[in-house]
């Protein structure tokens, strides 16, 4: 079998080899996810003094704002890549991840406000239910700290060497890795705050 | 995106009205008393965010099956993590 013949047996384009590997590394991230959610799960289960001790303390109306952020962040992420993708508009697309970059960054500041107020009402690192809350909303945050860097450098490179129609895959990794940090605070949202 | 899914483009924007939507009612019905309403339906209304999410925003429905089926693979591998999780930490703790 010659090499063209192979590619077109192939279940995705030769090009796509780094979508592939962003879904791997998502799979990946899942079950990473599971094992914190569940932590917390149990220990929640496992302790009586949920309400009192912790959830009490949580601001549901700052968070809901926090999520809606999020969401609203990925409605940008998809504007950006259609915005390159039908019609090779560069300033939209540009535009839209500033748009989404700034979201990013209120989401994060809207973590600090609200971890700031847990410390100060005595919910530290060491009490019982603050070291999985931590863990798990640290580790999510990071991850949007990493998608804020990840939008830096693709508008420095756009700068350099822009995106086109056909050249654009390194946004469509980028918006799955978001997207998939903002299903993860979707599920967050539920089983921390809302339940 | 694949062919299929820059032909149909989905109606992204009432994906993200119906995830606001749905983010408002979450909120809401977190102040209902009763668990019995509040578990199911904060439960329901979070699968059904993430998978408008996973489907439209991630073109999980219009691209290649294989991607799907890595993130069902990290499902899949989750579940012997849950089992372990969930039988071992309350002997442990």
């Amino acid at each position: 079998m010659t090499n063209n013949e192979l590619a077109k047996t192939a279940p995705i384009p030769q090009r796509e080899n780094t979508k592939l590997a962003m879904w791997l590394f998502l799979g990946g991230e899942v079950v990473f996810f599971v094992s914190l959610i569940l932590t917390f799960i149990m220990t929640r289960l496992t302790q009586s003094d949920y309400e009192t001790q912790f959830r009490s303390h949580l601001s549901i109306p700052v968070i809901a704002i926090n999520t809606f952020i999020l969401v609203t962040s990925s409605y940008f992420v998809v504007r950006a890549l259609e915005a390159i993708t039908f019609n090779g508009d560069q300033k939209k697309l540009r535009n839209n991840l500033i748009v989404v970059l700034t979201l990013g960054l209120l989401f994060l500041a809207g973590q600090a406000f609200e971890w700031t107020t847990l410390f100060r009402e005595g919910v530290n690192l060491s009490s019982t239910f603050g070291t999985p809350f931590f863990t798990i909303t640290g580790i999510h945050g990071t991850h949007v700290f990493v998608g804020v860097l990840w939008i830096i450098y693709l508008l420095a490179g756009h700068k350099r060497l822009p995106f086109t129609k056909q050249n654009h895959l390194a946004i469509e990794n980028f918006g799955l890795y978001w997207h998939f940090v903002d299903i993860v605070w979707i599920v967050l949202f539920t089983l921390i705050y809302l339940i | 995106m694949t062919k299929e899914a820059v032909e149909k483009r989905p109606n992204y924007l009432l994906i993200f009205v119906l995830l606001a939507a749905f983010t408002f009612i979450e909120t809401l019905v977190s102040y209902v008393q009763q668990q019995a309403i509040k578990f199911p339906v904060l439960l329901t209304l979070s699968v059904v965010k993430a998978v408008l999410v996973l489907l439209y925003f991630m073109h999980l429905k219009f691209d290649a099956r294989l991607f799907s089926y890595l993130f069902i693979a990290g499902c899949v591998l989750s579940i012997p993590l849950i089992l372990v999780i969930t039988l071992v930490m309350p002997v442990i703790i």
